[in-house]
């Protein structure tokens, strides 16, 4: 018997030797996933390409003369613009407003698509399977992964394309449109070489999905960072350290400097290629980080529903929570850096205080509510995980035991809700300790952490949207909810840019909560909020206890 | 490709996950024009051996060779000649189930359109259906027609019927049948014992990663005893003294045993003195052959061995 011998890997042996016509049925894959995703793909063109216009046209209603302009180029290099959109430059013009104004969104917007969309062709397919019978087929071994990379590739392509022409329609000049479109295009394609690598790396799209979003966090705060650190108008070292940082490098309607553009397709065709090399060395369905072996039995806390919701929720809720608090120490610190700077009366103030008494306690506010944001992203992915997993089937096992949905559901949400207050509570005590140290001014831990917690109502509104549509609209649940995340986020932080009234601002859930500190604290939109969020509440649930239970 | 040429070769294959020794040395011959039942319990290698033929998953060591060719290296050149169905069936939920047919089948390289669509009627298949409102028999019946419509010469099927109904069953054994009489080749991974009986000539027997046994069922049957439990209203009495019978257990009036088939008709007439008031026998089936000879060690078996050392 061969089993007697000591078994060797031979040329013989399948895997040994290098596959051939590897990319076979590329044309037909790449088909095939532009046809699942056109609606997708063509959503983020016109939404990306769409608000370069919006931006651009309320933006020279506002600043129509060159003197205004001008006005506003003295004084919009400030730390708080510098940390959130990116080193202001060129402010003189509208395109250099432009890109103060849009560019950071649009980098980050186009960062995450790539990720979201190769994970979703990628790494999620191979983990329902369906790569398995695909790859069954006369398709190489690469043909697929190719695929899905030039389609996700080719969104960045032409949302850059599109930016550029936009923009020199718009009557802006033609290379610093040009380089605009292709720094944005660099991102997407820089992180779509992430996020190849990350996909081969993890064995589920979840894990792929966070471990790339990681990268493009710490992308983001790197050069935030750098940013805030910048002497005038030239950028920090640190920048450099970032690929968001390599975009911004551009300087597109500024120097229009083009060779960054080299690095990040580096990133993004190295990336590819690595994600090949480690493709055609493992096993379809495998990854290459080990899955552990766990516990052979549930503990006794594992098998109640708040158990099970926790440990199915621990990954997530830890990496949130380290976020929030990441995010809360970075503010702490950076807004005592500022008040050298603002002690001088920058009257760049006005527009960031928002009515706030001083221009410090304006941006304290800026900054809590962006806290708010990182605790809400984790509520809103808490609460549209109940859909996922009624979605998946397995919710209906867990039915059929002697727990009802809606105390089922409201376990769910509840932690959700709960564990939001809790980054909330987290980040916001950083943020008050940081501050106060920097500020040597201890009484600022309370009173930064106690206008932290104005927040809550909104989060447990942001939680209501997602109950709501999987009692009313169950397959509509996780994109909406997320959308509604998202708008309410760019219009609490951007909402003037748009043209858009300061009620309807004041309507969505986080503009709709005072901007403590800076402002005086009002009890009734809070009052408001939590009543809206009730409903929402009230009425997701009986519709859900009502309905049938619908999968995927 | 010459005759002589087997559809399948595969020898001393071994494939680790980490620690774990999926395939220990896996030997498995399928000659062209053959059914082969490929069995095994759970977690024995079965889907491992044939993800390694696919040419999805590497091998650690040892050789396998599919129509002649490397599965690996000439991936894609052998999936134009081959079918596959697996066990668990996932599809895209936005697309129909006509449509899921067509994608798989022209990443295949083609399909027969008249046999697609007689095929769709006789599984009784709506292919307008979107694949999520799809029960998972109906799942796995897309799969099977992309690959029974298909011009492949080698079908490789890991656990196909699963989630199918008794009637449904019934038209894939037909058809498999019919595509076996065209002179194509077949590996059949399966459970149920009944649907191998059926269509198989050849049966391979593997377990934790090793093949136990091999070689056509007329020769493996021979090998095997048939079952038979009877009501004796005087009890067991002397009966318990014969010798040829095995697996003896008995409980008030019922009695149970195997008997090799050489010994079975003096056994019969004994019984037959003794006025059964019922009788029962089963005939050897693949699945006694493959619990009792090849020492799957089921807790069952083992009680009931004990049950007869006690009395």
């Amino acid at each position: 018997m061969t089993a007697l011998a000591p078994a060797r890997p031979s040329a013989a042996t399948p895997g040994r030797t290098a596959p051939v016509a590897t990319f076979a049925g590329f044309p037909d894959l790449t088909a095939f996933i532009v046809r699942r995703n056109w609606l997708r793909l063509t959503l983020w063109v016109v939404i990306l390409v769409g608000m370069v216009a919006m931006v651009f046209e309320s933006q020279r209603v506002a600043f129509p003369t060159q003197e205004s302009r001008d006005a506003y180029a003295a004084i919009a290099n400030t730390p708080a613009v510098a940390a959130l959109t990116g080193l202001p430059y060129g402010a003189g013009t509208l395109g250099g407003i432009l890109n103060i104004k849009i560019w950071m969104t649009l980098a980050v917007s186009i960062g995450f698509a790539s990720i979201f969309l190769l994970t979703r062709n990628g790494r999620a397919e191979e983990e329902a399977g369906r790569t398995e019978l695909i790859r069954a087929g006369a398709v190489g071994h690469h043909a697929y992964s190719l695929a899905n990379q030039l389609v996700v590739g080719g969104l960045s392509v032409v949302v850059g394309l599109l930016i550029g022409l936009t923009c020199i329609g718009l009557g802006l000049p033609a290379e610093g449109s040009l380089a605009m479109g292709a720094s944005i295009a660099g991102v997407g394609i820089a992180f779509l070489g992430i996020a190849a690598v990350a996909g081969q790396l993890t064995s589920t799209s979840r894990a792929a999905n966070s471990l790339a979003s990681i990268v493009l966090g710490v992308s983001y705060l790197v050069r935030a960072i750098a940013d805030v650190r910048a002497e005038g108008e030239t950028p920090d070292a640190l920048s450099w350290a970032s690929p968001i940082g390599w975009a911004q490098n551009m300087r597109s309607f500024g120097e229009n400097t083009w060779w960054p553009l080299l690095l990040l397709v580096g990133v993004g065709v190295g990336g590819c290629l690595v994600a090949a090399a480690v493709e055609s060395r493992r096993d379809v369905g495998a990854g290459v980080l080990p899955d552990r072996a766990g516990p052979p039995r549930a503990s006794r806390r594992l098998t109640t529903t708040l158990g099970l919701a926790v440990r199915l929720q621990r990954g997530p809720m830890i990496g949130w929570l380290l976020g929030g608090m990441v995010g809360g120490a970075f503010y702490g610190g950076v807004a005592n850096a500022m008040a050298d700077l603002l002690a001088s009366g920058n009257p760049m103030g006005e527009v960031f205080a928002g009515g706030a008494d001083t221009m410090l306690d304006g941006l304290l506010g800026l900054f809590l509510m962006v806290s708010a944001m990182v605790a809400a992203g984790y509520t809103v992915q808490a609460a549209t995980a109940v859909r996922l997993e009624e979605a998946s089937g397995r919710l209906e096992p867990q039915v059929a035991g002697a727990v009802s949905r809606t105390r089922w559901a409201s376990v769910h949400y509840l932690l959700g809700a709960v564990w939001g207050v809790v980054i909330l509570a987290a980040s916001g005590l950083v943020f008050g300790v940081a501050f106060a140290f920097t500020a040597s001014d201890p009484a600022q831990v309370w009173r930064i952490f106690a206008a932290s917690l104005a927040y809550v109502p909104t989060l447990f509104v942001l939680a209501g949207v997602a109950v709501f549509l999987t009692g009313w609209l169950p397959r509509a649940t996780v994109l909406v909810s997320w959308i509604v995340f998202g708008a309410s986020a760019v219009i609490a932080i951007f909402g003037p840019l748009f043209s858009l009234s300061e009620e309807a601002i004041a309507a969505t859930p986080f503009a709709a909560t005072p901007r403590v500190p800076g402002v005086e604290f009002e009890a009734l939109p809070l009052v408001v909020l939590s009543l809206v969020a009730l409903a929402l509440w009230a009425l997701g649930l009986a519709r859900f206890r009502a309905r049938d239970l619908t999968l995927a | 490709m010459s005759a002589s040429t087997p559809a399948i070769e595969v020898a001393g294959l071994v494939k680790r996950f980490g620690a774990v020794t999926a395939l220990d040395g896996l030997d498995l011959r399928v000659e062209q024009g053959q059914v082969m039942g490929f069995l095994g319990p759970n977690g024995s290698g079965k889907s491992t051996t044939i993800r390694i033929l696919l040419g999805i998953a590497r091998a650690d060591a040892g050789s396998a060779r599919l129509l002649g060719g490397d599965p690996w290296r000439e991936a894609v050149e052998l999936h134009r000649r081959i079918a596959y169905v697996p066990g668990d069936v996932n599809l895209w939920p936005n697309l129909t189930g006509g449509q899921a047919i067509d994608i798989l089948s022209r990443l295949r390289g083609g399909i027969d359109r008249t046999r697609r669509d007689a095929l769709v009627e006789r599984f009784d298949l709506d292919p307008t259906k979107k694949a999520r409102t799809y029960s998972k028999g109906n799942r796995q019946k897309i799969a099977l027609v992309a690959a029974l419509a298909s011009d492949a010469e080698l079908l490789i099927l890991d656990e196909p019927t699963s989630g199918l109904d008794p009637l449904m069953e019934g038209v894939f054994t037909d058809t498999v049948r019919e595509l076996a009489r065209e002179g194509r080749s077949v590996l059949l991974s399966s459970h149920i014992f009944a649907e191998v009986e059926k269509l198989c000539d050849q049966v391979t027997i593997i377990r934790a990663g090793r093949t136990v046994e091999s070689g056509s069922l007329a020769d493996l049957r021979h090998l095997h005893r048939t079952s038979v439990s009877v009501v004796l209203p005087g009890g067991i009495g002397s009966f318990a003294e014969r010798t040829d019978l095995h697996d003896l257990s008995a409980d008030g009036e019922h009695v149970s045993f195997t008997v090799e088939d050489a010994d079975l008709g003096a056994v019969l007439v004994d019984l037959a003195a003794r006025a059964p008031r019922s009788l029962v026998s089963t005939p050897p089936s693949l699945e006694d052959l493959f619990l009792r000879h090849y020492g799957i060690d089921l807790p069952a078996a083992g009680a009931d061995a004990a049950a007869v050392n006690a009395s």
